[in-house]
């Protein structure tokens, strides 16, 4: 279990506050399933996937993708029990889902590119 | 491999870092030691606190190296040999670390470049790193 410090806590805490949700979900969700297309075998259901342009602009990516930073944000406020605050979405992902844990750690990895795109210089290596 | 946009795409990314090549090289690496610091076990020659000058030069180093890797995207085998070696023989570097690398590069590009860092940018360099750390890591075995 990763085990953040109070200067992480903190640091995560005050860019939480900056993010534009609406936008900052949508372009990470979307910029997984280009830069990593085999991503997309689990949103079948999503409709036109088929350029990156169709991604970045379909409806359900965006309002997918918002609802996975709200589940983060929601993880933010519960720092010190992250098991808790994400026991049923762990279920859900795990038992009916099936996502391969390898592809949390890539959106992870796309998320932070995100942010470093809309924070610029301001997104320190310890951020 | 890369399609001609692609390599449109990544060679687009590198004229924007030409001769800046010293300081995304340092941030780079300050972004890979701060974020994975496992990582700087590869790198005890910089010591444990490498100051800016040994991150200038060392990341100077790096990056001109990924410069050779775009000017030569048709032949990478070749002209990667000398570094595929050193990282076989020498380096030892366990093939793991690269994608630790390349999630740096893409944030150091995205920070930088923040507007104009399209998403083809990013799939088209990310296909194109994968590609330089697949090249330096083959001769391993």
């Amino acid at each position: 279990m990763v085990h953040l410090t109070a200067e992480e806590k903190a640091a995560v805490s005050s860019l939480q506050g900056k993010v534009k949700v609406d936008v900052v979900g949508g372009e990470a969700l979307g910029r997984l399933l280009v830069v990593y297309p085999w991503t997309q075998r689990f949103f079948d259901s999503f409709g036109d996937l088929s350029s990156p342009d169709a991604i970045m602009s379909n409806r359900k990516v965006k309002a997918h993708g918002k609802k996975v930073v709200n589940s983060l944000i929601n993880g933010l406020k519960n720092l010190d029990n992250l098991k808790g605050a994400f026991a049923k979405l762990s279920e859900l992902h795990c038992d009916k889902l099936h996502v391969d844990p390898e592809n949390f750690k890539l959106l992870g990895n796309v998320l932070v590119c995100v942010l470093a795109r809309h924070f610029g210089k301001e997104f320190t290596p310890q951020e | 491999m890369l399609s001609a946009q692609e390599r449109a795409q990544v060679a687009q990314v590198w004229d924007l870092i030409a001769g800046h090549e010293a300081s995304f090289g340092a941030e780079l690496l300050l972004r890979l030691f701060t974020v994975y610091p496992s990582t700087k076990v590869y790198f005890k020659h910089l010591g444990f606190c490498p100051d800016e000058t040994q991150l200038l030069t060392h990341g100077q180093r790096m990056l001109e190296a990924v410069g050779v890797a775009v000017r030569h995207m048709d032949n990478l085998r070749a002209v990667l040999s000398p570094l595929a070696d050193l990282h076989a023989q020498v380096l030892r570097v366990d093939p793991s670390n690269f994608p630790l690398l390349i999630q740096c590069f893409q944030v150091v590009l995205a920070s930088h470049l923040q507007g104009e860092f399209t998403v083809e940018m990013q799939a088209a360099w990310d296909k194109f790193l994968t590609g330089v750390s697949v090249v330096l890591t083959e001769k391993y075995r």
